[in-house]
């Protein structure tokens, strides 16, 4: 299934072609009439008097009132009763390199069965994934996926890994947890792809059953948050700080967006702020941006920009340090930073050298911290 | 609040007329008319939940009448609309048949519009989807030829694809309200809304978009006036009529009974700003008799009513709305 076809309409026959309407109704949208949601007793909320709810699940903290839904469009009140609407519909399945997330120090060559559903808990201005992540559920096609099936398509398509992805999976937080027990009973490991924006405690849940955390952490300003994310930073700083205190294997990518969060100064900050907080061994991975969604009036990130940043990141001592989203670029790589010779040769998601010998480089046996097997 | 009989009428009319002056309809709408706002009030239209259709149309016919100042329902609304319009009237169905529009009204300002002359196949009464619509107690009709009760999730219907990006907004539009109507009837609920303040005619639009619950940070400001400002809206929005017959003045938008109030009134104003500026004070005066704090109190107070202000979407002050209350 491809993105396109998430919206297809449905109608053949217009009911509304009766004023001439019938050729403007090709390209639109239409629900699926039977929505088919599901109604799973969500975590993380609170009840309150008057069948009102509270959700503790992202720093939104979503007051809702009875048949009210969340900010997320997928997690509805009914009668005073929280309800995932998306547990096991997922509207988008993929076999995906794990280079593709980007993952670069995880199981490197390995596919991710990749899956989400419908939602998200910001509005990033230049989602790239917004058809499926600004959409309620009713309004794409999805299919039953249940936790089981997934595992078991999982270990058919030979996918050592089942990644939650695409838009953002903390709205799908209980699909996800279950589908992640799930897997680790058969030995599948699972990678989150998210904007970390979500509360610590079921962070620390989250942590429990998962194996890596990509974090888009989308500028270093609060400012930028609100304008174009339409969300908190600190929540996501905090975030970060506890996957990398953790057993969970964490990299973090910074989408670099021409004059919107690329200056000298909030990189240098940023990249300040993971030497202090995480250290210098969290892959860091600048990707570039291309105009899509609410933000078209900017040009793709110039390459010289994203080695500017890539630059800094070096300077300042973070040593994995990546550039995204460039197919062929020298810093797709990663570099020993003892010896400075290349460990991992990738172009595009392809690797074409492995050159890591037990985690270490083989060359001068330093240790390039990751999850190599 | 100030309540007076606006007396422009036929009268002020010809005396414009005479002034040589090129009074086409737009004119007399904004210059005359933008911020009255009428409140009908008609004990007995409500009772056991049931509608007295009599006392509806008649407060339907003081309402336009006073609005537009014609003498008949007809006049009133072929002021608003012509025989070429395909009119929607979109409803508030989400908080189920105890605070939704009652399927009465709608209805009956349908049939109000096929005898002003607009094709009932050209009149579509209509909500986000069709669940809710039955909920409320609508017959879904999606026969072509004749009035059209739907939702947005009809099948063949569904979201124009062309994204609509202005100011804070960033949404697709069903396309009932982008492509099959020429002029819009927003025909909502008055109710407190917990995180808007106050939801009416112009947060109605909501349901016209594909993700309303984007916009739901900061009291929904500014996203209610912005929607509003939207070429779907602003150019094809004629008239707002808020349905008071009951009042949800607290813990909206989900009905409560133990603060939900028996009102039987009806308001009606071509400034849509003004007309919800109005019912929102009518949420605070039964805030008031029931000892409950204010909306500001609360902090939530309509704000995005003063935005719609600067946008020049409407006026939200007392001094510049004419209300004129009658009870019948
Ligand atoms: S997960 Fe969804 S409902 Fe819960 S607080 Fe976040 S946006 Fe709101
Ligand atoms: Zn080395």
């Amino acid at each position: 299934m491809n993105r396109r076809q998430f919206f297809k309409t449905t109608g053949g026959a217009s009911i509304l072609a009766c004023s001439g309407m019938s050729s403007l109704l090709i390209d639109m949208h239409a629900f699926q009439e039977k929505a088919n949601l599901s109604k799973v007793e969500a975590l993380f909320y609170k009840k309150h008097p008057d069948r009102e709810i509270e959700c503790v699940l992202c720093p939104r903290f979503c007051k809702l009132g009875d048949k009210e839904r969340g900010y997320c469009g997928v997690r509805e009140n009914i009668g005073g009763t929280y309800y995932t609407l998306v547990y096991g519909k997922a509207c988008s399945i993929h076999v995906d390199p794990i280079e593709k997330k980007p993952l670069f120090h995880f199981l490197p060559k390995s596919q991710a069965l990749s899956i989400a559903t419908a939602g998200c808990n910001v509005n990033c201005k230049f989602c790239q994934n917004w058809e499926i992540s600004q959409v309620r559920p009713e309004q794409i096609h999805h299919i039953d996926f249940p936790p089981d099936s997934v595992v078991k398509s999982a270990k058919k398509n030979n996918c050592p890994v089942i990644a939650y992805t695409y838009s953002e999976p903390i709205v799908f937080y209980e699909y996800m947890v279950d589908t992640s027990k799930e897997a680790r009973k058969k030995g599948i490991k699972n990678v989150v792809i998210t904007g970390g924006h979500i509360n610590p405690e079921p962070l620390e849940k989250l942590i429990e059953v998962v194996d890596s955390i990509k974090i888009d952490l989308k500028a270093f300003s609060q400012k930028f948050y609100t304008n174009y994310v339409r969300g908190e930073l600190q929540p996501v700083l905090e975030a970060i700080k506890i996957v990398a205190t953790s057993n969970v294997w964490l990299e973090i990518v910074y989408l670099v967006i021409p004059t919107l969060n690329d200056s000298t100064k909030e990189i240098r900050k940023m990249c300040k702020w993971i030497l202090r907080e995480v250290g210098p061994d969290i892959p860091l991975h600048f990707s570039r941006f291309h105009p899509m969604y609410l933000m078209k009036n900017l040009p793709p990130t110039p390459i010289s920009t994203l080695i500017k940043v890539r630059d800094i990141a070096l300077e300042e001592g973070i040593h994995y340090v990546y550039i995204g989203n460039v197919p062929g670029h020298m810093a797709e790589n990663t570099f020993c930073p003892n010896c400075k010779k290349i460990v991992i040769e990738r172009r595009g998601y392809q690797i074409q050298k492995n050159n890591l010998k037990d985690g270490r480089c083989k060359y001068c046996n330093h240790i390039i911290p990751g999850v190599w097997t | 609040m100030r309540c007076q009989i606006y007396g422009i009428g036929l009268n002020s009319i010809c005396c414009l007329a005479n002034l040589d002056i090129d009074l086409n309809e737009e004119y007399f709408l904004t210059v005359m008319s933008r911020s009255k706002v009428v409140i009908i009030k008609a004990k007995g239209v409500l009772t056991r939940d049931e509608v007295n259709q009599k006392k509806l149309i008649h407060m339907f016919n003081r309402g336009l009448c006073i609005l537009t100042g014609q003498r008949n329902l007809k006049e009133s609304l072929r002021i608003l609309f012509n025989e070429r319009d395909r009119v929607g009237i979109k409803i508030n169905t989400l908080s189920g048949k105890m605070l939704s529009t009652r399927p009465e009204i709608p209805l009956s300002l349908a049939k109000f519009l096929e005898d002003c002359g607009i094709h009932q196949k050209n009149i579509i009464i209509w909500d986000r989807t069709n669940r809710e619509l039955k909920n409320a107690k609508y017959r879904i009709n999606i026969n072509r030829n004749s009035i059209k009760i739907l939702g947005t999730d009809t099948q063949g219907v569904g979201y124009n694809s062309k994204l609509i990006s202005h100011l804070n907004i960033g949404s697709l539009f069903s396309s009932i309200q982008s492509d099959f109507i020429t002029s819009s009837i927003s025909l909502a609920v008055l109710k407190d809304h917990g995180l808007a303040g106050v939801t009416a005619s112009m947060k109605n639009y909501f349901g016209a978009i594909h993700n309303p619950n984007k916009y739901h940070d900061s009291n929904c400001n500014p996203f209610v006036a912005e929607l509003f400002d939207t070429i779907y809206i602003k150019k094809k929005h004629k008239i707002s009529i808020l349905d008071g017959l009951i009042v949800q003045y607290h813990r909206g938008p989900s009905y409560h009974s133990k603060w939900a109030e028996k009102c039987e009134t009806l308001i009606f104003g071509l400034d849509p700003v003004a007309a919800d500026f109005v019912g929102w004070q009518i949420i605070e005066k039964l805030r008031a008799k029931h000892g409950i704090p204010s909306l500001k109190e609360e902090k939530r107070e309509p704000i995005y009513l003063k935005t719609a202000e600067k946008m020049r979407l409407g006026k939200a002050n007392m001094d510049e709305i004419e209300i004129i209350e009658e009870e019948i």
